[in-house]
């Protein structure tokens, strides 16, 4: 008895020296998601973190011009980035777009969406005097990276007002295209509701970013009388203008970022480290380095070298009237540019498509700090919305909508005229070709070219390669498809 | 007190039986070293009667029937048998038995004896450890014990190595876990070899004493310590040797590059670089300039000994190494010191512990990656001089943006990681009630880890994405702590002298913490690395506090076991376990677990119906079955944190106008838990011939389910890390084989031999959904991932191209499937598959995996007189090896199996042209998977001993001197730098951006004991 009374104690010392189940309960040092959003602070940072995915607009606008007849994909081999070389040939395909390719950007989209998302989810949970400048803000951002989503894809899953959870992507549907839009619409009223332009050259969004972005969706639907009274009120109200010709051909170097040109701008910056391993960890602009020549030594000091990716077609260097101011800033002929900077060079055969021309606007400028990968930390920022778009899209829809194109021609002539070119004076037709003929020129460069000519119905006679009906959209990945439950029918033709 | 301890030792023979006749009494001694032996045991046969010695060996049995047999036993000592005639008096040595079946096994929470052990569990001793000389103890490991596995990461100093056990299991991680003196250890480089007794590998069911942790296999690794009653001896170890590369692969020289790039330049219809090949010769080897002979230096020592109630050990070591890459830029230097002190209060009550205290230095170079220091001494330009005419480092102008100068870049590499750890165990046993011991262990680890790095401003070449214009610096500081609390109870009683019970009941307690933090600083003054410390003081940015990110951790386990033993006469075995186990990493539904196991042996010898043979010395049967966990998964995957990146910046590019956001990290699943592995044993143990020939064979199955995978998720989640989910089963079948000999011919002449070979077959059996499949492995420049992990498949499988041939003409192209980049006469044809005439992504197939077929050991040794002779050999036969070390740009150089290119018409079928132009022959195809299978002679070692044989010479004991060759021979038909070095990923190993391959190393050294 003795023996068992001691084991008993034994077993009883033990238990005691051991723990209870609550041992295992501890929470993480890091913030749990669910409990957030309990000060202005909180709202603030998760906005920063919406911001952030703007960042990923690198890829897009340099997928958009390549996909164009602006430019050919270029890089190393025919094998570099197979994704983006097939863009460019138009063969690719829903297969084989992971890793940098267009499953890629479509990831990256929705990874923003849901951050707005995130944001949106919570609105309700804590009060502070700005809050409804951060619901604005948030809404830009969404209805900026949904207007992203509608471009590429068309019907797109739909998100609002809450974060998806594993396990709820096997439930959700494509929706239709004009339902998508109709959001877009309403977040960017909203936003430029509640917005104003006190934060110009911040790289926050602005009532004028609201309006501008606002035109535009209504211009991709052929909404004419809404683009062109947006975009007038604007132009007309707005704080933004061109900048002058003697101005102009700083527009794109860094010390006139932000500028009063400048409608909406990402905002990058080279004070960070990054690598290939995390491309939207990035706050660098990568793709002005993969557009540079590749080994180019510039004895001028100005640019670095590059991939040799994104290089302008002969056929858009002649799009360039005689004497187009615009021309030098746009295309840097690398020959000539050689001969005019003598003990410049450049590796001639290292790439793959070169043309001799590469992308002036968007190619590495020497002089940045080069933390970590010099290649992806370029601090280049991407002029996403120009008051020259803007004037270029008031004067089509006002054209196209047969609104006035006495004005649709002034503000056509102010771009020209800015230029350093004659005034035009079509109507009708000839001015509308007129107006789609300066959009190519101002516009070349910064990825707005391809989706012009979809929506336009003039990419089939411009682009080698595309096929009406089909390519409009791009498909969507394979994957994606799949691993949403395999209930999305694929974009028509692929 | 006293009479406890004693009968407790005797418990099975202690009875009282009435006699007469004669008292006898004498000593037991060591055979080998003349200490007296206590607390052996010394039985009259076949009666009850029976003593054990004491302290000074000695021993007094009285009442001993003349006539009748005396037995002396001891672990560890051959049992001796003397049969007592009217001598009252009986000096006795003991023979060290090097493997009886009284060897006790390390089987977790306790020890059996080999005999008694019902599960696959391996062992490896010090003197294997002791012969191999290995600087970290996982090469000891290599060849030795069937079905474990042992792949060297890097040949670098100090390299890390990845242990699989019976095949690779899950596609996270499968290490196994490794326990030292019963604390957790992650990285064993900070173990010095010299001081491990023994390495006891579970591979089956066994493990499932360990629960949640064990899928992957356990590793019990026991250090040395003194014995009591032993007199005080001085050990010292050392030698010194040099190390060399394995190979050097025959590449191009300047003027067969030259030609190669000209031919290329032609094809692509660009002007041919070189207008005068004979001005290039042989040009710069940069192989020779990279790689040299570069030192290793080893000393330590040990003093250990004991007394009546205690025993010590201490023991220091000094080890520094240099790589055979970039020499003292890849340094490796390792203080070690250990003490160990063992105290018996009383009889029953013991007290045991234990202190570490490590340093370790390592400095390291990029290695197996695209730039990295091989990879550039592979592809750079052999018509480029080390330096240029100023005598500077020249540049690599022309060869892509990732080749630079290696020479370069090794003298402005400087990185340093510092570790001190400092490691230590305590535990108290108490021995009550004759049948019942309750015993106490705490271990505990402390790490604090300091890495440093200084990038100075360097120029290697225009558009190196290497190139650095403004300087940094980094230094880091982590600390890592862990402890583990083991409590538990024995029981052990024999009934009836037949029915052994053993019975344990116990808890574990696990918790780790630690916390990071790093700073970096910028604009180093004058370049100079000396001057980095003063920037990182003076004007530091903490990467952790900065950014508002979480610099610590926490993960916890806590456990509960019972394990039952028994055994009916020695014959009929039998083991059963059950463990629960609640850990952190789980979410509130899914944190605790049971692991049930069990195991049944037959030891068939013992049969009446066999004991008539002597042809077995034993023959067992086994079989054990059991569910064991893996939590190897990162912390809090099963709930949402904001740990994500989300970074933007407002008003302007600069640092302060940087603001770090809040956004959501890894996707999470409420619902995770840990993987399950349903693993099943049944083994064959036999020893014949006198115990000369031991063989072991295994048959398993290991079925690990529910596997934690992160498979690709749906988009609409964002780019978050996918989450873990319990999805996939992945099968490893296998088979094992073990044979030794050994037998001593002659007092001159004593001969072992032992072989083990490992056959495993890895199957992915499903993988989460239908049709899916996880990827990774990169090849080339933004190629698609080219390894997968996918059902019906090994693990890790390559996905490439079939090449059938090369193209001959034109008419071939217009009669075959092509793909995207329209081939030339002279390009890959490849195998459309699926027959629909496109060569595209469909049609890649399975192009071999980096799992060997089979893994076989051979040890061989030999001692004749005073020389000892040890060789080791170790092969791996059927994995494959993806060549990926070739940039495939149009200036960098080649393998000289190049010069054998197609040139035109019938000129080679196997080998594409050379050309600068578009060609699809780059792409991931069959051409760039080698047959990864070597034989490789790991260890070959002569030695000889000066002993000690006169009373008047009290310099030493023992004198050894020898001379050991490391990876003296490879057989391989592999053509990269070596075979046997991976990355160990489950999904991406086996793809070799240029290895750091192990070194060929020739030591001579002392052993030296006083």
């Amino acid at each position: 008895m003795k023996n068992l009374k001691i084991v008993n104690i034994l077993v009883a010392l033990l238990m005691l020296l051991s723990c209870s189940d609550d041992f295992v309960y501890v929470d993480s040092e890091d913030q749990n998601s669910e409990t957030f959003f309990n000060t202005e602070e909180d709202y603030q940072l998760a906005l920063v973190a919406a911001y952030d995915y703007l960042q990923t607009m690198s890829k897009f606008y340099q997928f958009g011009e390549i996909a164009s007849d602006n430019t050919l994909c270029g890089g190393e081999s025919a094998t570099d980035s197979p994704y983006i070389q097939q863009i460019d040939d138009m063969i690719h395909t829903p297969v084989g777009q992971s890793d940098g390719g267009l499953r890629t950007m479509w990831q990256w989209m929705y990874e923003a969406v849901n951050r707005c998302n995130y944001i949106m989810e919570f609105q309700d949970k804590t009060d502070f005097p700005n809050k409804t400048n951060v619901i604005a803000q948030t809404r830009f951002l969404r209805a900026y990276y949904n207007f992203v989503l509608v471009k590429w894809w068309g019907d797109v899953p739909m998100l609002i007002d809450e974060r998806i959870q594993f396990g709820d992507q096997f439930n959700i549907d494509r929706t239709p295209k004009a339902e998508v839009y109709a959001l877009i619409e309403d977040d960017l009223i909203f936003a430029a509701a509640n917005l104003d332009n006190s934060q110009l050259g911040t790289g926050r969004v602005t009532k004028a970013a609201a309006q501008a972005l606002l035109g535009k969706a209504y211009l991709y639907q052929d909404k004419f009388s809404e683009a062109a009274n947006v975009l007038e009120d604007l132009i007309n109200n707005g704080p933004h203008r061109l900048l002058t010709s003697v101005e102009y051909p700083n527009l794109f170097e860094r010390d006139w970022e932000n500028n009063i040109e400048s409608v909406f701008e990402v905002q990058y910056s080279d004070v960070d480290g990054g690598s290939f391993d995390c491309f939207q960890c990035l706050e660098g602009n990568y793709s002005v380095y993969f557009n540079g020549p590749r080994g180019f030594v510039d004895s001028a000091g100005k640019f670095d070298a590059g991939y040799s990716f994104n290089v302008p077609t002969q056929e858009v260097v002649d799009a360039f009237e005689p004497g187009d101011l615009r021309y030098e800033t746009s295309i840097l002929d690398i020959e000539q540019y050689i001969i005019d900077n003598p003990g410049s060079s450049y590796e001639e055969d290292a790439g793959y498509e070169q043309t001799g021309y590469f992308n002036r606007k968007y190619i590495a400028r020497l002089g940045d700090l080069n933390i970590g990968d010099a290649a992806l930390t370029n601090p280049d920022n991407y002029r996403a919305i120009r008051f020259a778009d803007v004037l270029l899209m008031a004067a089509e829809a006002l054209n196209r909508g047969g609104i006035s194109d006495t004005r649709a021609l002034t503000y056509l002539n102010q771009v020209r005229s800015r230029a350093l070119l004659p005034n035009v004076n079509f109507t009708g037709n000839n001015l509308t070709n007129a107006i789609y003929k300066e959009r190519r020129v101002e516009l070349v460069g910064e990825g707005h070219r391809f989706f012009d000519l979809v929506r336009t119905g003039r990419a089939a006679q411009e682009i080698d390669g595309f096929v009406a009906g089909k390519h409009e959209l791009f498909p969507i990945p394979i994957e994606e498809i799949e691993l949403s439950g395999g209930r999305w029918s694929q974009n028509p033709g692929y | 007190m006293r009479q406890i301890f004693l009968k407790i030792l005797t418990l099975c023979f202690f009875t009282y039986a009435s006699g007469q006749n004669i008292d006898i009494s004498g000593t037991i001694t060591d055979a080998e070293s003349g200490f007296p032996v206590p607390g052996a045991n010394i039985l009259v046969k076949n009666t009850t009667k029976g003593t054990v010695s004491d302290f000074d060996g000695n021993f007094t049995i009285s009442d001993v029937e003349p006539g009748s047999t005396l037995s002396f036993s001891y672990v560890g000592y051959l049992t001796y048998e003397v049969v007592v005639n009217d001598n009252s008096s009986l000096n006795i040595q003991l023979e060290p038995d090097i493997a009886t079946l009284d060897e006790v096994v390390v089987i977790g929470y306790g020890t059996q004896t080999k005999k008694e052990i019902t599960g696959a569990v391996s062992v490896v001793g010090s003197e294997t450890i002791e012969a191999l000389k290995p600087t970290r103890i996982e090469q000891a490991l290599q060849g030795q014990v069937a079905g474990v596995n042992v792949t060297t990461n890097s040949g670098t100093p100090g390299g890390g190595s990845t242990i699989s056990i019976r095949g690779v299991s899950t596609n996270g991680d499968s290490r196994p876990l490794i326990l030292v003196d019963g604390n957790v250890v992650e990285d064993l480089s900070v173990v010095n070899p010299n001081d491990i007794e023994s390495m006891n590998i579970l591979k089956d069911a066994t493990a499932g004493i360990y629960g949640v942790r064990a899928a992957n296999g356990v590793i019990l690794i026991t250090t040395k310590t003194g014995r009591k009653n032993m007199p005080l001896t001085l050990e010292y170890n050392g030698y010194i040797g040099f190390q060399q590369t394995t190979r050097e692969i025959p590449l191009l020289n300047a003027t067969e590059y030259g030609i190669i790039v000209n031919e290329g330049y032609a094809a692509g219809g660009s002007l041919p670089p070189f207008d005068d090949l004979s001005v290039l010769g042989e040009g710069t080897d940069w192989q020779d300039e990279v790689f040299q002979t570069a030192p290793i230096t080893e000393h330590s020592i040990t003093l250990k000994g004991g007394r009546e109630k205690s025993s010590y050990l201490y023991s220091s070591s000094f080890l520094t190494q240099d790589g055979i890459v970039g020499g003292n830029k890849s340094n490796f230097t390792r203080y070690t010191n250990t003490a160990n002190y063992n105290l018996d209060f009383l009889d029953n009550f013991k007290f045991k512990s234990g202190l570490t205290l490590t340093r370790t230095n390592k400095r390291g170079l990029p290695e197996n990656a695209l730039g990295s220091v091989l990879f550039n001494a592979l592809n750079m330009a052999p018509n480029i001089p080390v330096r240029d005419e100023n005598g500077e480092y020249s540049l690599a102008d022309g060869l892509g943006g990732e080749v630079i100068n290696p020479i370069a870049q090794m003298a402005n590499t400087y990185n340093r990681t510092k570790v001190m750890k400092l490691n230590g165990f305590g535990g108290l046993s108490y021995n009550f009630l004759d049948h019942f011991t309750a015993e106490a262990n705490i271990q505990f680890n402390y790490a604090e880890v300091t890495t440093f790095s200084f990038d100075p401003i360097d120029f290697y070449g225009i558009g190196k994405v290497f190139n650095t214009v403004t300087n940094g610096a980094f230094e880091g500081f982590d600390i890592y702590r862990d402890y583990t609390f083991d409590g538990f109870i024995k029981y052990e009683n024999t009934f009836k002298d037949a029915h052994k019970v053993n019975v344990l009941l116990g808890t574990s307690v696990f918790k780790t913490t630690g916390v990071l933090s790093g700073i970096t600083a910028n604009n180093i003054r004058d370049n100079d690395v000396a001057n980095a410390q003063e920037a990182l003081i003076n004007d530091p940015e903490d990467i952790y506090q900065e950014r508002g990110s979480n610099p610590k951790f926490d993960g916890r386990l806590l456990s509960y076991f019972a394990r039952l033993q028994y055994d009916y006469k020695g014959k009929y075995l039998l083991s059963a376990v059950i463990r629960r186990d609640g850990s952190t990493r789980f979410g509130p539904g899914n944190k605790f677990g049971y692991f049930p196991s069990g195991s049944i042996g037959w030891v068939a010898s013992d049969e009446n119906f066999m004991s008539d043979s002597n042809f077995f010395d034993l023959l067992k049967v086994r079989a054990s079955y059991g569910i064991l966990g893996n939590d190897r998964i990162g912390d809090y995957r099963f709930v949402s944190l904001l740990n994500g990146e989300g970074t933007y910046f407002f008003g302007g590019n600069d640092e302060e106008d940087q603001i770090f956001g809040i956004a959501s990290g890894p996707i999470a699943n409420p619902q995770i838990k840990w993987e399950k592995q349903k693993t099943l044993d049944i083994g064959l143990d036999m020893r014949i011939l006198n115990n000369k020939v031991d063989i072991t064979t295994d048959y398993f199955k290991r079925r690990t389910e529910d596997l934690l995978v992160s498979p690709q998720i749906s988009g609409l989640l964002g780019t978050g890390a996918p989450p873990f989910v319990n999805a996939g089963v992945v099968e490893n079948t296998g088979f094992e084989f073990a044979i030794g000999y050994s037998d001593n011919f002659s007092d001159d002449f004593s001969f072992s031999v032992k072989y083990n070979v490992t056959a495993i077959k890895n199957e992915v059996v499903s993988v989460s959904g239908e049709g899916e499949y996880l990827e990774g492995g990169g090849f080339g420049i933004s190629q698609p991932a080219i390894s997968r992990m996918e059902a019906g498949f090994p693990l890790g499988y390559f996905i490439g191209f079939e090449t059938d041939g090369i193209f001959q003409s034109q008419e071939e192209i217009d009669n075959a499937a092509v793909g995207d980049v329209a081939p030339q006469p002279g390009d890959f044809r490849f195998v459309d598959q699926d027959g629909n005439g496109v060569i595209d992504l469909d049609d890649r197939i399975d192009l071999g995996n980096p799992i060997p077929d089979a893994t076989m050991g051979l040890n061989i040794s030999l001692d004749y007189k005073k020389f000892d002779f040890a060789a080791y050999a170790f092969a791996s036969l059927g994995n494959e090896i993806v060549r990926n070390y070739e940039r495939n740009q149009q200036l960098v150089n080649k393998p000289n199996w190049y010069l054998d290119r197609w040139t035109g018409p019938g000129t080679n079928n196997s080998a594409p042209r050379h050309t600068i132009g578009a060609n699809g022959n780059t792409v991931f195809s069959d051409f760039y998977v080698e047959d990864g299978s070597f034989v490789r002679l790991q260890n070959v070692q002569l030695g000889y001993t000066f002993s000690n044989d006169s009373e008047d010479d009290p310099l030493f004991d023992k004198f050894r001197i020898y001379v050991s060759a490391s990876n003296l021979v490879t057989l391989t038909k592999y053509r990269g730098y070596d075979p046997s070095v991976g990355n160990g990923a489950p999904i991406g190993g086996g793809i070799d951006n240029g290895f750091y391959p192990s070194a060929k190393t020739f030591l001579l050294g002392v052993n030296v004991k006083f």
